[in-house]
């Protein structure tokens, strides 16, 4: 029994010490923009989930597709039921990890590299991405640019639609993690 | 002894460790999600095919509707002497609706008109009064449309005829109606208790009809849906009797349809009994029969602008 008990203690603790390392921001902002020659599209949130894991450097990004924000409502519709199709797939989500040798325990500025796979649209992709990210005793401010191909997660741009869509969006991402 | 079990939960950290970043914080993730969001494009446009849907139009919106119902395919009118009822329209509209709130719209539009009245001017509104949401706090949408149309029509001078217009009011037509909507998945299903006025009608026909719509839209691609619409007049027995022994009888309206959106387009390809597109008429005045080969292609096209 008493083994038991230890055993669940120290389990306990190492989850413990995992959390530690863990900085998370439940408000990070994800933005997207594409220039067409007709008008430019942007839109907005800042409704994602982020997580950083300053020893093994994991990376974790949710984003309710459907929080994004635009000029017009009209085009959030269209966003959300005709590209995004978000009541299948409300959610695009990003794994993945920093693979830059850094510690990100110690203070400073780092260039980043970030790895992973995102799913968007129920397609998932490999990514790979610069950042930086600055650390400053237990936060850590992380920002990050790159390019999403429509085609590459099947979001389809008909051949006789009227609103200009690019084919290659450029999405920013910022998150403020804290402990 | 001591030393396995530490091992052990070594060993469980460590498969803590291999999984998903921060996966005890990952837990109830779920209820970070906006709450209450609503329910998008539980149908893509205004209208479904005959009657109202429950969207609206979003504020600083402006409409614009046109609509056309040609004439029988089949039947006597038909076939390919008027290439499939091609040659002939039995209703053209032409609207302008604006959205003033993101719940309230309103609109005028001038319909040819089919059945005892032409040249209809018409002047709409709609308000949701509300919204399903995704996670079902409200379970389904419903909005109250409202309209007033007036005929520009020559009075007749025999006193029989439906446009026997003894003052300014035997001119107009009312609708009152509200739609009850709910989306699950790809299926949007419709309800809507109606209310028609007609300040002048022939013999034996009625003043005042309730009629019960119904429809159903399924979306088959981003961008399409199939629609199916039916409307049930409560015509009184006796109305019912007497202009079927007249041989003029009522029928209740049918129209299937396509929608597609093209993005600021909404088109919608249908078919359809009804030979009148306003609710004040193709309710009660429908004489046109699947049956006898009396359906028509018809289409609906709206643009929105913002302004």
């Amino acid at each position: 029994m008493k083994r038991y008990f230890w055993m669940l203690l120290l389990a306990m603790a190492a989850g413990k010490g995992l959390a530690q390392d863990v900085r998370t921001d439940k408000a990070a902002s994800v933005s997207f923009f594409s220039s067409t020659p007709l008008e430019d599209i942007k839109a907005q949130t800042a409704q994602a989930y982020a997580t950083l894991n300053v020893k093994t450097k994991e990376v974790y990004f949710k984003v309710p597709v459907q929080s994004f924000a635009f000029k017009y409502k009209l085009m959030k519709e269209h966003f959300n039921d005709s590209y995004l199709e978000s009541s299948k797939y409300p959610n695009a989500e990003f794994k993945g990890s920093v693979v830059t040798d850094a510690d990100l325990a110690k203070d400073g500025s780092y260039a980043v590299v970030v790895k992973g796979e995102l799913l968007l649209h129920g397609i998932s992709r490999h990514y790979e991405t610069k950042g930086t990210l600055v650390v400053k005793g237990t936060e850590v401010v992380g920002d990050a640019r790159f390019q999403v191909k429509l085609v590459d997660h099947s979001i389809k741009v008909p051949s006789l639609m009227l609103e200009n869509i690019a084919e290659v969006v450029e999405v920013t991402v910022h998150a403020d993690y804290k402990p | 002894m001591k030393m396995k079990y530490l091992a052990l939960a070594m060993l469980a950290s460590l498969s803590v460790h291999g999984q998903a970043p921060a996966d005890p914080l990952l837990a109830g993730l779920d209820s970070l999600e906006p709450a209450h969001q609503p329910v998008i494009g539980t149908y893509k446009s205004t209208r479904i095919i005959l009657g109202e849907s429950t969207e609206t139009l979003h504020q600083r919106e402006l409409d614009f509707r046109v609509a056309h119902r040609f004439g029988d395919m089949g039947g006597s009118l038909g076939g390919a002497k008027t290439f499939f009822g091609m040659d002939n329209s039995t209703d053209i509209r032409i609207a302008f609706e604006y959205g003033i709130t993101d719940r309230l719209m309103a609109g005028i539009s001038r319909s040819k008109g089919s059945g005892s009245f032409t040249q209809l001017y018409e002047g709409m509104f709609k308000y949701k009064l509300l919204q399903q949401t995704t996670d079902n706090s409200v379970p389904f949408s419903l909005a109250f449309f409202g309209n007033a149309v007036v005929t520009g029509m020559a009075a007749a001078t025999a006193v029989s005829e439906a446009s026997y217009f003894a003052s300014f009011n035997d001119r107009m037509l009312y609708t009152a109606q509200f739609i009850l909507a709910k989306k699950a998945g790809a299926l949007s299903l419709s309800l809507s208790p109606t209310y028609v006025q007609r300040n002048h009608v022939v013999y034996m026909d009625q003043n005042r009809m309730f009629a019960l719509g119904g429809s159903a839209r399924y979306k088959v691609s981003r961008r399409m849906g199939v629609i199916a619409e039916y409307f049930y007049p409560f015509r009184n027995r006796a109305g019912k009797d007497y202009f079927k022994a007249q041989g003029q009888p009522f029928y209740n309206p049918l129209a299937v349809g396509l929608e597609i959106e093209t993005g600021g387009h909404v088109f919608s390809i249908n078919f359809t009994n009804a030979t009148a597109i306003l609710e004040n008429q193709f309710i009660p005045e429908t004489r046109a029969s699947w049956l006898q080969g009396q359906f028509r292609w018809g289409f609906n096209i709206s643009r929105r602008f913002h302004l």
